[in-house]
């Protein structure tokens, strides 16, 4: 058994006045009995790695790199090369393949099909091999003898499996194997690609589905823009996303055990192209772009150098324009990206609080990394809430530390008072109490904006609240703003301190109970709205609340607090459905109508 | 809680329904009318003494006329009104002071607090009326400095009541709130705590006014003002040696009545002012 390896493979089509870049200086290595994944977005250049191993590439494609079977160099080989390797070598299942099958053939004859030209088997010592890998794949071999229209898409789909995998080659690669079929069907096909791959095989699984690649894959490489943007090992995958883009990605899954809301990558998907302007206008060097529907040519002159997710990457800075990143060691992960990944936002380490002998808060780390939301659940009186002043330093600990951005917060009051304020909004607990009663709702919200950015105009001002306003799903009519805060039902108010929050667009967003006064209705609004604004400015939250539910809708990390403590944290899937302090499972029993069942050991 | 509290919220109609307020209220308007209308109510000049002395109260002079030839009653008014400037001047001054280093030393704790009230128990303990007469008597200065005088010794008790009301008003969630949007110590102060004290500024004005009134009925009456100025407790002063005539009751009787009056106006007002707003704010300030 051999291995297959690619090196600094690139791939750019030529299309008339352009040229599109597939792939860029692409490693992967694939080895016998592991299954690697590639996931990414369409448009990454998934496919067309697909295609590159097996010499499948139209004549519009420039590939320079190497492409190694054993020692063998794939790359420059002849077509009757490749199709002696084709199959019997190297098998592919291609995306929305069951398609391509001839309409008038029985399943079973093209199932057979490659053993007849690739072994030169009689027809009928070839329909019962083929019987027999259908048989092996779960499928009735009386289904072998129907027309592909006449099968179900996710039988055909592993009838096609059963064909990629006849000659038994060493590796295959799966183009979206499970695309377009149910949940049933999807884990029967996964079960028995792992089974495959037990067996020996390597297999290139390629998918834009997350779930399945964690479910799946030994390993994950996340492709974007024909990068490989991070590369991930081991089974733990997804629950530690080190790149942002991978964070949103993992966002976007509906999974069945995931209950957050999903989320997205923010932007539009881009292309990559090189291209040369037309004489005359003044650049005549070929250079390179982002393009997507979306987005106009001036705005995404991709630069010479670059992250190529900068364009929608949420953390990116200055530099992340001018300088490419290469794929580094983070943590166990290789990522592609200039700032390590995604940064922590804010770090408290061993901080803790006491009122007397009673202790409100035991020495407690808390790390919150750029755009996730790190919900802290737990009874009333558990601490949740100093933790949370302690985060928004409106709380002085009496021990420990507390960074944010990098540097220490509590050097700051007296250097630069306005930084903190200007990067974190806090939405305290009870919103009546939390406004000045002498300010109207006009007042307040502008209040922030007032005490930082003292030399904003009248009209910039009145914009910035307006649309703070509009967030919050609040009128913007005079009458209103001029009430004061006793004429307003608390609803109302606790809409006005989220606006209040997020007028100076902050990067961290400490909220206690921001939604608990809201209707249901006006409650979703809300928070659709925080997480949009995760997904576009790369809010990070960090919300308190004892309502369990929310939390599964929002968070990407729980805390469990219990007198001072955080019992029992990690990423929201694991901890809503597989608890492992008892605390955690009481609570989780007390908020569901049905028990539920103990966890899983 | 407190959370839908307003002080202001159907105060004026339960101030209106209490005798002490209403009196003090209505006592403190008529001497102010008397003061802002005494152009029309006494046609002659205060300073005038062409007058027949000791003339009797008649249709032109009301209430008579003194030793001097002066008309009593344009005097009696103009006194009224130097004592009631004399009392609003010091009263606002003192009550700014009181309201700067009560807030200030609520805010910053620590050492500022410290300091600041230590000077305020110093003033305590020194008795302001010893140091305006010693003051009075060897440089005559002028009332508007006495009256910054007495300001600048009548603090501390307003500073202490403020304090106190302001330390609660410290830890407010809409005050951590400005705080944590970045605003300064003098924002905070100016602009959310001042304004929800304002209650307290009444009740130490009510009193601080009485406080000076009194005080400067005691110095005009021991002739250490001017002694052109005319004042109430001078007046007092000038009748007292011709009690045994019988201009007594139209010379020596107003200005005693009036200076009772105008005590006893601000007396009911800090009176009743304090027990409205004080109770209320301790129960809806303890967070």
């Amino acid at each position: 058994m051999g291995r297959l390896s690619v090196q600094e493979l690139s791939v750019t089509y030529r299309a008339e006045n352009h040229r599109l870049t597939a792939l860029d200086r692409v490693d992967l290595k694939l080895a016998p009995g592991r299954i690697v994944a590639l996931v990414g977005e369409s448009g990454s250049g998934k496919t067309t790695l697909g295609r590159a191993l097996l010499g499948l590439l139209p004549a519009s494609a420039a590939v320079s790199g190497q492409i190694r079977l054993d020692d063998l160099e794939l790359s420059g080989l002849a077509e009757t090369q490749w199709n002696d390797l084709r199959w019997r070598r190297v098998a592919m299942l291609f995306q929305d393949a069951a398609g391509s099958l001839n309409p008038v053939q029985r399943v079973r004859d093209q199932v057979a099909e490659p053993l007849r030209v690739h072994r030169g088997l009689t027809l009928t010592e070839a329909r019962m091999q083929a019987d027999g890998a259908l048989a092996g794949i779960g499928l009735d071999p009386a289904l072998g003898t129907r027309f592909p229209h006449e099968v179900s898409g996710g039988e055909l789909q592993r009838a096609l499996l059963a064909m990629a995998m006849i000659l038994e080659p060493e590796f295959v690669v799966l183009d979206e194997p499970t695309a377009a079929l149910d949940s049933g069907t999807k884990g029967a096909i996964g079960r028995w690609i792992r089974q495959a791959a037990d067996a020996g095989t390597g297999m290139l699984l390629i998918s834009h589905d997350l779930e399945l690649a964690v479910a799946l894959a030994d390993e994950v490489h996340v492709l974007y823009l024909g990068q490989v943007i991070e590369s991930l090992p081991g089974p733990a995958l997804l629950n530690n996303p080190m790149h942002p883009y991978t964070l949103a990605l993992s966002r976007s899954v509906a999974g069945l055990d995931t209950h957050r809301d999903l989320g997205g990558v923010r932007g539009d998907a881009l292309y990559r192209v090189l291209h040369r302007h037309p004489a005359g206008t003044g650049e005549t060097d070929e250079h390179a772009h982002l393009v997507g529907s979306a987005v106009s040519h001036a705005e995404c002159h991709l630069p010479a150098r670059g992250c190529l997710f900068t364009p929608r990457c949420t953390q990116a800075v200055a530099e992340c324009s001018t300088r490419e990143p290469a794929l580094e060691e983070c943590n166990g992960h290789r990522i592609r990206c200039l700032r390590g990944g995604i940064v922590t936002e804010l770090r408290l380490q061993g901080v803790a609080k006491r009122y007397g002998d009673a202790h409100a808060l035991h020495p407690v780390d808390l790390e919150l990394r750029a755009g996730e939301t790190f919900c802290l659940v737990g009874e009333s009186g558990s601490g949740k809430t100093t933790l949370a002043l302690m985060a928004a330093g409106m709380l002085e600990p009496d021990l420990g530390e507390r960074v944010f951005r990098g540097r220490p917060m509590d050097s700051w009051p007296r250097q630069d008072r306005h930084f903190l304020a200007r990067h974190i909004g806090v939405i305290q607990q009870h919103p009546a109490r939390a406004v000045s009663h002498r300010l109207s709702v006009f007042d307040i919200v502008a209040e922030p904006l007032r005490i930082q950015q003292p030399r904003l105009g009248r009209d910039a001002l009145r914009e910035r609240v307006f649309a703070a306003l509009r967030d919050v799903h609040l009128a913007r009519e005079p009458e209103f703003l001029q009430r004061y805060p006793h004429e307003l039902n608390l609803g109302a108010l606790q809409r006005v301190c989220v606006a209040r929050a997020l007028v100076t667009e902050p990067s961290l967003l400490i909220a206690d109970e921001p939604t608990s006064a809201l209707d249901p209705g006006v409650q979703a609004k809300v928070l659709k709205r925080l997480l949009d604004l995760q997904i576009e400015k790369g809010l990070t939250m960090l919300l308190v609340t004892h309502d369990l539910g929310l939390a599964r809708k929002v968070a990407d990390r729980i805390g469990v607090m219990r007198a001072g403590r955080i019992v029992e944290r990690g990423p929201a899937v694991r901890l809503l459905n597989h608890p492992e302090h008892p605390y955690t499972q009481e609570l989780l029993r007390g908020s569901f109508r049905q028990p539920i069942a103990a966890p899983v050991r | 809680m407190g959370a839908r509290f307003d002080p202001a919220a159907g105060l004026g109609r339960r101030l209106l329904a209490d005798p002490w307020f209403v009196t003090g209220a209505s006592l403190s308007l008529f001497l102010v009318l008397l003061v802002v209308l005494s152009p029309w109510l006494s046609p002659h000049d205060p300073h005038d003494m062409g007058y027949a002395a000791f003339a009797p109260p008649s249709a032109d002079h009301w209430l008579g006329v003194n030793d001097g030839g002066m008309d009593i009653f344009a005097e009696l008014l103009a006194g009224l009104r130097n004592t009631l400037a004399f009392g609003l001047v010091t009263a606002s001054a003192g009550l700014a002071i009181g309201i700067l280093v009560g807030l200030a030393s609520a805010w910053f704790r620590g050492v500022v607090d410290q300091v600041l009230m230590r000077v305020a128990d110093l003033l305590l303990a020194i008795p302001a009326v010893m140091i305006l007469i010693l003051l009075a008597s060897f440089y005559r200065p002028s009332p508007w400095v006495l009256a910054l005088v007495l300001a600048s010794l009548a603090w501390p008790t307003s500073a202490r009541l403020i304090r106190s009301q302001a330390l609660g008003l410290r830890t407010r969630p809409h005050i951590a709130a400005a705080r944590q949007m970045g605003g300064s110590s003098a924002y905070i102060i100016g602009r959310h705590m001042m304004p929800e004290l304002f209650p307290l500024y009444l009740i130490a004005f009510a009193s601080k006014v009485r406080m000076a009134v009194f005080m400067e009925a005691s110095l005009s009456f021991l002739g250490l003002f001017d002694p052109t100025r005319k004042s109430l407790g001078r007046m007092i002063s000038d009748a007292l040696p011709f009690y045994y005539l019988d201009v007594w009751w139209h010379w020596l009787l107003p200005p005693i009545v009036l200076l009772t009056l105008l005590i006893m106006a601000f007396t009911f007002l800090a009176v009743s002012l304090e027990r409205f707003f004080d109770p209320r704010l301790r129960a809806a300030w303890a967070d």
